[in-house]
């Protein structure tokens, strides 16, 4: 009785590391936890905000700003606002120590109306390249592209450029969106790609 | 009698301007498996101003609020980011969505505030 006894014992400490080591596993996968959302917004609040490009005015809108943050999680952020203390922002955040999430252009598409694009009233980017890309485009769906102002970025977790970009109503109107922006050296050669585009 | 009725109906009403006074915060989707498209939705409130979306790791995602009249969407990000908020300041009755525009495996979060 009591070797049947350890039998069991050994075979429940196997099930366990073995559940263990699947949950780990899959874990892994997956990324471990989400930030918690409540730290990161007490952090945003007391974070300063400093502008870093800008979101050109005209065509009814106002001339927008393009700020980043450094906060004491580990963040940082970009956000397209109407001004530094404007609750009117809209962004996202990455790891300092990835501010790009591992690719050369890290961007945010900010939209009003939609999702249809001709319904599109208003739509920005805004975001950060690596400080080896030469240019930074925005390619459109009919093949065509609109070339990004870059201002140079220095942080301590490295050198970046800065953009932020309003499309025109006559695009929105026709149809005619963003697909994907690319960041490319200066002999041309691509650097990175990331896709972006309105509605579903 | 008329008295503790009073009392009643004073307490009723004070709890009740400080619900509405309270901040709310509800995490309407959760999931660590997407598929392109995937989605959800918060219900329909107009105090909801700020949609936000917490990930574990980075990936191609979307959040908006979606209005209950046209059903328009406003103040949308798209965007790659482990963490991502938007704000509409606006009156009208709406709901927060946030969707997944790749496939992906990553822990997340939507949460919508009012």
């Amino acid at each position: 009785m009591p070797r049947v006894r350890k039998r069991m014992v050994v075979v429940l400490a196997l099930a366990l590391a073995g559940s263990l080591l699947v949950g780990s596993v899959v874990a892994a996968q997956r990324g471990g936890n989400p930030p918690d959302a409540a730290k990161v917004e007490a952090a945003i609040a007391a974070a300063r905000m400093t502008r870093v490009a800008d979101v050109a005015g005209g065509e009814g809108f106002a001339r927008r700003g393009v700020f980043i943050q450094e906060l004491d999680t580990g963040d940082l952020c970009v956000w397209d606002a109407a001004s530094a203390s404007s609750p009117d922002r809209q962004g996202g955040c990455n790891s300092i120590d990835e501010p790009l999430g591992g690719s050369a252009v890290s961007a945010n598409l900010a939209y009003d109306g939609g999702p249809a694009i001709e319904n599109v009233r208003d739509a920005r980017l805004s975001g950060l390249a690596s400080s080896s890309a030469a240019s930074v485009v925005v390619l459109m769906s009919d093949g065509s592209e609109r070339t990004l102002r870059l201002k140079p970025l220095h942080l301590d977790a490295g050198d970046f450029a800065a953009f932020g970009f309003r499309f025109k109503k006559s695009d929105l109107r026709s149809g005619i969106g963003p697909i994907a922006v690319i960041a490319r050296a200066a002999g041309g050669k691509e650097l990175g790609r990331q896709a972006t585009g309105i509605g579903g | 009698m008329t008295r503790s009725w009073f009392v009643v109906v004073a307490m009723v009403v004070a709890l009740a301007l400080s619900a509405i006074a309270s901040a709310e915060s509800v995490n309407y989707y959760s999931t660590s498996s997407w598929s392109a498209g995937q989605g959800g939705s918060s219900s329909f409130s107009s105090s909801w101003f700020m949609n936000i979306i917490a990930k574990s790791s980075s990936f191609d995602s979307t959040i908006t609020f979606i209005d209950n009249v046209s059903y328009s969407w406003h103040s949308t990000l798209r965007g790659p980011g482990t963490y991502l908020s938007t704000h509409w300041l606006s009156s009208q009755v709406k709901k927060a969505h946030c969707r997944a525009n790749v496939a992906a495996y990553s822990s997340t979060s939507c949460a919508v505030r009012s």
